[in-house]
């Protein structure tokens, strides 16, 4: 049973990224937080994978495609705001 | 393990995540902090809708969220004063 394969290693990616959220909830500092939250893009984009073969849709692969870009988009505007060059 | 029980698990996990974070984004007072605690929760969301089959409302979703509400907020942030004026 191949899905349930894909099952098991979606469960085991979205426990990496409560503990990612974790991070970005008691971070001390906001540049903790901000890698908290790269981190958490990464792992849901990767969750976000293995649940389009666990559901065997190939459409929702589009999903985390674009997600991946606009969360670079995101962390690359915090990152120039916290380094002084947000117009 | 079957496919209701898994889902189940899953649903916990991200209503625990979607709790915590939206707890965070009030609660912060660093405002970097809460706006980095409110794109959490719209990635949570995306992956809530993702989780729950409507792919379009999931693109939707991750693409104002992570994109637009971040930069406008921090562009907001940056153009005023952090601090409560006290009458």
């Amino acid at each position: 049973m191949i899905e349930g394969v894909f099952f098991y290693s979606a469960l085991v990616v979205m426990i990496g990224a409560f503990l990612a959220l974790l991070r970005v909830f008691f971070g001390p500092s906001v540049p903790d937080r901000v890698v908290g939250v790269d981190t958490l893009n990464t792992l849901v984009v990767a969750g976000m994978v293995l649940l389009g073969a666990a559901y065997d849709r190939t459409i929702y692969i589009d999903i985390a495609i674009v997600y991946a870009l606009l969360s670079y988009i995101g962390t690359l505007a915090i990152a120039k705001y916290l380094q002084g060059g947000l117009r | 393990m079957n496919f209701e029980s898994f889902f189940g698990i899953i649903q916990v996990f991200v209503a625990i995540g979607l709790v915590v974070s939206a707890a965070a984004a009030i609660r912060f007072k660093n405002l970097i902090a809460a706006v980095l605690a409110m794109a959490v929760f719209s990635l949570i969301l995306s992956l809530e809708f993702y989780v729950l089959q409507a792919p379009d409302v999931a693109i939707a979703e991750a693409g104002v969220g992570a994109c637009l509400t971040t930069a406008m907020y921090l562009l907001a942030i940056k153009n005023t004063t952090d601090e409560e004026v006290i009458e």
